[in-house]
């Protein structure tokens, strides 16, 4: 242990570490879903911004979903940021104070940018300035997904907490941390490819322009072959001795990492043969052992500080089961909800 | 102290926190009232079949969306974040205890978004009946969300019986749960109401303008009796110490509760503005302001809420600043930062002193503090404080003032705190020596002669006190003004001495130089201010000057003056707080002097206020409350009780301390519930001072041996006796006094923390000038005193049983007459000049013993009397005759 005084003593949990790992891992995964389509479609809209003279009649419904998707990715983010906490808490609660300025600015900053996607949307083929809106989304997203990279990279190295001794008004940031950049860019990058996903998508579910659907397929396409590049240099930047550890001296680490690139190539390979519903499939399976990938990480980097098996467990069953039981009604409520919402009106409007 | 602090000392992280979380209820509760008010507001439209009003719920939605899904929902992710960056380890207990509630919360929060999505974008497409019911499982799952939040915040104020059995179902359903949850409903349909107007009043036709800006007044109306009865339920299921602690005794608390009955007072009253005809553009404003009101209104309730739970963040179980309640005990003892895992220094050593301060204020005052910052800035508040008075301050936070969670560590640790706040805040010096080290300058008294042969009369006269004591600070404040009092009886002597009370007259006069004394003085400037009466300059309240007449005292049988303005000031700018005064006996017939004598005026003006409260002593640096040190006394006295004494003064007002607190020696009755002057001053101050011993009373008393009066100057100091032995240690004399109050709330509230040596069921009840240590309580039937004997819960019975005014077994002479004022019974050891106190004693019988010591009958009886007739034990032979020798 290098730094065990400055790590704070843990809560109890109220459930098995694993239940709990899982539900974090869970709605990270349709959180990051969400946020890349954010992103990646932003991105794509930017890029091509009035560049066809059919983009405004074509993508107006798409610039729809972005304030939609900021709702439910930042619904998503809850129970992610809720149970990461109840197992990594007092390492999380560390790193932000650390990085306290940046890190409250987040809100403010996403305030702004859900409101502008919304100018986005209502605005979109009527004002020059939808497209700054979006601009500024694009921004703030960066700005959030570059102080989560260097929260949870602080988070993740106790060893350098000693930091704050110098700098105690919230301005430490792990800036020379290598692993910090590329990490960084790893999620742009998926964005993108998100973005071309949802992008084919779209087109093929409500227009079935061919060559949109093609289009997407190709930004998949190219921003995943950066993604693997970037992806290397992120492995590369990482401490050898963790590095190593996907590549070998974990047997299972390196097992989920290897099935994370073949999928990724083979995602690529479909996608180049115009394979959308392959290709997302193989992107979801991707995106999956690319988040146990980063719990790997997670674990790999704190082993000299923390383990999640230190935590004491108090078990919460009842409240546990209840919760499950409205997590049932609440998803029926959903379902039926999404039924009302998008089963073709049969009933005569009154 | 689990975690590291944020060290934002212009905006500290609690007011953060504030800021964020205003906003968010304001938001939020219009959220959840909202959801009802589109469903009923769609479900009349639609029984109504009125597509106008179909269509003001379709632009409510859209508004509601705008707000509540974007600014509330984020905003609630704000508290989050910021209550994390705040306090964290608080954050961690709530997230790990309520995770699985979190998580349901959750589950109706995704059902509350998706529904208001679909609400929002299928308006048109869905059927009324569909529509109606995706409005109903917003409106239910919002209110849920509400029934799981309003658990999780009521634990924190109420946690009830989860502190004993760690139960989930004890913290959630919490003692002020079902209250809180029925005032919160009330809040959300009054906000809904609120909100309701701001799409109303933009509605361009009139007649649905007039009619939908009534409907939503309805809403803000009809929850009132909700509002107001859930309210006092609320309230009174909050435990009492609680709403003692932050209803009364934090004074902050009241601009929130004025502002909340403000607010509440101008919002239903402008809101009628909607209900009786008015013109647009006053709809318009009116509705602006409507909206800043509830703002403020919400604003005041969370605030009063928040601090309702000081000094804690989870009520009984974590401190605000981040300390667990059950780890306080260890910390005093071993250290604070011994165990603070984020703080660089872990001892605290000379060299390290400001530093470790600086890691404690981080750690114990930034929550709610800021440096020269926006709210609670500490620099301000420590203002009038020196080291010893910050030091003061520390010890006895969270005493009396229990919305302060109290200091936490060791005594070095406190001063360490004290020296960053004093030292490295301030600037100021902490290595003052307040000691004293006066240099009484000696004024030997030219004696008065007696003629045992020839004289015929013996003269005793006295003054009452041992010590009169005056602020000297009218200006400002009073608790003691001028006015000393003389008493002397005029003995004939003989066989059988005879009391004259009869054709004699008896006269005194100061002794040059004191003669004036509102020369040094402001008192007469605002005497008719403190004493309601209009006084002549040189002359006391009974309208006795520094030369008169004793006058004859039928109650007692004796000659007395009382308010004789005398003052330790001399004119030429000496200090002299032992004044002499001639005394005349004269035939009032014939003009002859009977018998001539001196007396002393033992008068000091050594309050040491500024000792704590900063400042320097006012008179030629000497003695005396200055204007720096009374005005810093008015300013914690108008902050802690909430007066407005400072600026009253300012606008030429001083107060006297006694009109509010009763008190004897000066004739005061105060104010009824409000403790008596010396128990206030003494209980307040018995919970502030670190010291218990004679350094607590020579701070504000008279009575440092190195100081410039050195009161306590009789055979008893000379023996080493000091106040405590008869008064008790500073705690104890508290108690004592509160203890007679009568149970004042007030009194029970200064004395739960005092740590007396003798147990609060042992010590007896006195009021104070009437119930003193009894001179027989050591001195049993005028015996020695057995060598532990101590006086203090001795009390005289009542105001006649005083030594000053007890008489002997003759009932003709005072004790105080044969023995010398209290505090300087003969023999007394004045270091102005030896046998000042004593010049009766020296003048009768040479020695400065007791009158009649030694077998000296013969001063008055002019010969040896064989017979105890004044008191028991009376015809021997002095003690402590080798205190003379000394």
């Amino acid at each position: 242990m290098k730094t065990p005084s400055l790590l704070p003593y843990p809560e109890n949990i109220t459930a098995p570490v694993e239940i709990l790992i899982f539900l974090e891992q869970l709605f990270f995964l349709i959180h990051i879903l969400l946020i890349n389509s954010i992103l990646g479609i932003s991105i794509i809209l930017l890029y091509k911004w009035g560049n066809t003279e059919d983009f405004f009649l074509i993508n107006k419904l798409l610039s729809k979903k972005i304030p939609i998707f900021f709702a439910l990715a930042i619904n998503m983010a809850i129970p992610a940021f809720l149970f990461i906490q109840v197992v990594f808490g007092h390492l999380l609660y560390s790193s932000s104070i650390l990085m306290g300025k940046y890190w409250i600015f987040v809100i403010p900053l996403l305030i702004i940018a859900y409101y502008s996607s919304y100018f986005h949307n209502k605005k979109f083929d009527k004002s020059p300035y939808a497209r700054y809106a979006l601009a500024l989304v694009v921004l703030i997203v960066f700005y959030i997904a570059f102080m989560i990279v260097n929260n949870l990279t602080m988070m993740e190295m106790p060893e350098r907490w000693s930091e704050y001794f110098t700098k105690r008004d919230g301005t430490v940031l792990p800036l020379n941390e290598r692993s910090v950049y590329p990490r960084f860019l790893h999620f742009i990058s998926a964005s993108v490819a998100v973005g071309g996903i949802l992008y084919s998508l779209y087109f093929k579910f409500t227009s079935s322009l061919e060559d949109k659907i093609k289009e997407g397929l190709k930004i998949f396409t190219y921003a995943t072959t950066i993604q693997i590049i970037v992806g290397f240099w992120f492995l590369l930047s990482l401490p050898k001795e963790t590095m190593f550890k996907f590549m070998g001296d974990d047997l299972l680490a390196t097992t989920v990492m290897f099935l994370g690139i073949t999928f990724t190539l083979l995602s690529v390979v479909l996608a180049l043969k115009g394979k959308l519903i392959g290709t997302t499939i193989l992107l979801l399976l991707t995106m999956v052992t690319m988040l146990i990938n980063r719990y790997n990480l997670r674990i790999f980097r704190l082993q000299d500080s923390f383990s999640v098996y230190e935590l004491k467990l108090l078990p919460q069953w009842d409240v546990f089961i209840i919760f499950l039981l409205i997590l049932l009604i609440g998803l029926g409520i959903l379902l039926y909800m999404f039924k009302v919402a998008f089963s073709k009106n049969k009933e005569v409007l009154k | 102290m689990n975690y590291p602090v944020w060290e934002l000392y212009y905006l500290n992280s609690g007011t953060l926190v504030a800021v964020v979380a205003v906003l968010h209820v304001f938001i939020s509760h219009f959220a959840v009232g909202g959801g009802f008010f589109l469903y009923l507001t769609d479900l009349k439209s639609v029984k109504e079949r009125n597509p106008e009003l179909k269509e003001y719920v379709q632009r409510h939605i859209w508004f509601f969306l705008l707000i509540t899904m974007v600014f509330g929902g984020v905003s609630g992710v704000g508290i989050w974040f910021s209550i994390a960056l705040s306090s964290p380890w608080a954050t961690s207990v709530l997230i790990h205890q309520f995770v699985f509630v979190w998580a349901i919360e959750w589950v109706f929060f995704i059902v509350e978004i998706v529904a208001l999505l679909i609400y929002h974008y299928k308006f048109d497409s869905l059927s009324d009946r569909k529509r109606l019911n995706i409005a109903a499982i917003y409106a239910i799952s919002a209110w849920l969300s509400l029934f799981i939040i309003n658990g999780i915040i009521t634990f924190m104020l109420t946690p009830g019986e989860w502190l004993q059995t760690n139960s989930l179902w004890d913290a959630f359903f919490n003692p002020t749960f079902l209250p809180a949850l029925v005032f919160r409903t009330g809040i959300c349909f009054m906000f809904a109401g609120l909100f309701g107007f701001v799409t109303a009043v933009f509605s361009k036709e009139e007649i649905l303008r007039n009619r939908l800006l009534k409907y939503c007044a309805k809403w803000l109306y009809i929850p009132l009796p909700f509002l107001l009865i859930s309210g006092f339920w609320y309230f009174y299921s909050v435990p009492e110490n609680i709403r003692v602690t932050n209803f009364l005794l934090n004074k902050q608390t009241a601009n929130a509760i004025n502002l909340f009955i403000f607010s509440s007072v101008l919002l239903y009253l402008i809101a009628i503005i909607f209900v009786i005809r008015s013109s647009r553009k006053i709809q318009k404003v009116g509705v602006f302001i409507l909206l800043f009101l509830g703002f403020s209104w919400i604003g005041a309730f969370e605030y009063m809420r928040e601090y309702a739970r000081k000094p804690f963040i989870i009520h009984g179980y974590m401190y605000s600043t981040s300390v667990m309640k059950s780890d306080e005990e260890r910390l005093n003892r071993e250290g604070f930062l011994k165990y603070a895992k984020w703080s660089k220094i872990k001892e605290v050593k000379e060299e390290n002193l400001i530093e470790a301060g600086r890691e404690l204020f981080n750690l114990q005052c930034l929550s709610c503090h800021t440096i020269r910052g926006v709210k609670n800035d500490i620099v301000e508040k420590t203002k009038g404080l020196t080291y010893l008075g910050m030091i003061s301050h520390l010890y006895g936070q969270g005493k009396v003032l229990d919305y302060m969670p109290r200091f936490i560590g060791t005594e070095k640790e406190m001063e360490a705190l004290a020296a960053f706040i004093i030292k490295g805040l301030h600037g100021k010096d902490i290595e003052v020596d307040y000691s004293s080290s006066f240099t009484p300058k000696e004024e030997p008294i030219e004696f008065p002669t007696f003629n045992a042969m020839t004289d015929e009369y013996v003269l005793l006269a006295w003054s009452t006190l041992g010590e009169k004591c005056i602020t000297d600070s009218d200006k400002w404040f009073s608790f003691l003004y001028p006015g000393s009092s003389f008493e002397a009886v005029l003995i004939k002597r003989g066989i059988k001495p005879e009391v004259i009370t009869n054709s004699v007259e008896i006269l005194y006069e100061v002794q040059k130089g004191f003669e004036n004394p509102s020369k040094n003085t402001e008192f007469w400037k605002y005497a008719e201010q403190l004493l309601s009466k209009k006084l002549e300059a040189n002359k006391g309240l009974s309208a006795k000057g520094l030369k008169g007449t004793l006058d004859f005292n039928k109650e007692k049988n004796l000659f007395s003056a009382e308010g004789i303005p005398v003052l330790p000031y001399r004119d030429d700018g000496q200090f002299s707080p032992y004044p002499v005064f001639e005394a005349k006996a004269i035939d009032k017939s014939s003009g002859k002097i009977l018998q001539f004598t001196k007396l002393i005026a033992p008068v000091s003006t050594e309050l040491r206020c500024f000792v704590c409260h900063e400042g320097k002593p006012k008179w030629n640096n000497i003695t005396g409350i200055s204007d720096e040190t009374a005005m810093n006394i008015l300013k914690v006295h108008d902050r802690n009780t909430g007066t407005k004494l400072y600026k009253n003064a300012l606008k030429g007002r001083p107060v006297m301390c006694q009109s509010c607190h009763e008190d004897f020696i000066v004739k005061s009755k105060g104010i009824k519930g409000h403790n008596s002057f010396s128990a206030s001053m003494h209980g307040w101050h018995a919970n502030y001072l670190p010291y218990k011993d004679e350094r607590a009373c020579n701070l504000c008393h008279p009575n440092d041996t190195k100081g410039n009066t050195r009161c306590n100057r009789d055979i008893h100091a000379k023996l080493g006796m000091g106040c405590t032995q008869c008064h008790g240690k500073l705690d104890d004399h508290a108690a004592s006094l509160l203890l007679s109050q009568e149970g004042t709330r007030t009194a029970k509230i200064l004395l739960k923390n005092l740590n007396p040596e003798n147990p609060i069921s042992k010590i007896s009840p006195r009021k104070p000038w009437i119930n003193q240590p009894d001179c027989l309580g050591c001195h049993e039937g005028f015996q020695k005193p057995d060598k532990n004997a101590k006086s203090f819960n001795k009390w005289t019975t009542e105001a006649k049983m005083l030594y000053r005014n007890r008489k002997d077994n003759t009932d003709k002479l005072p004790c105080i007459a044969c023995h010398g004022s209290p505090h300087a019974t003969y023999p007394s050891f004045n270091d102005y000049s030896k046998n000042r106190d004593n010049i009766q004693p020296i003048q009768y019988q040479g020695v400065p013993l007791p009158i009649g010591a030694e077998g000296r009958c013969d001063i008055c009886h002019k010969v040896k009397m064989k017979d105890s007739i004044h008191h028991a034990n009376m015809l021997r032979d002095f003690r402590n005759k080798k205190t003379l020798q000394e």
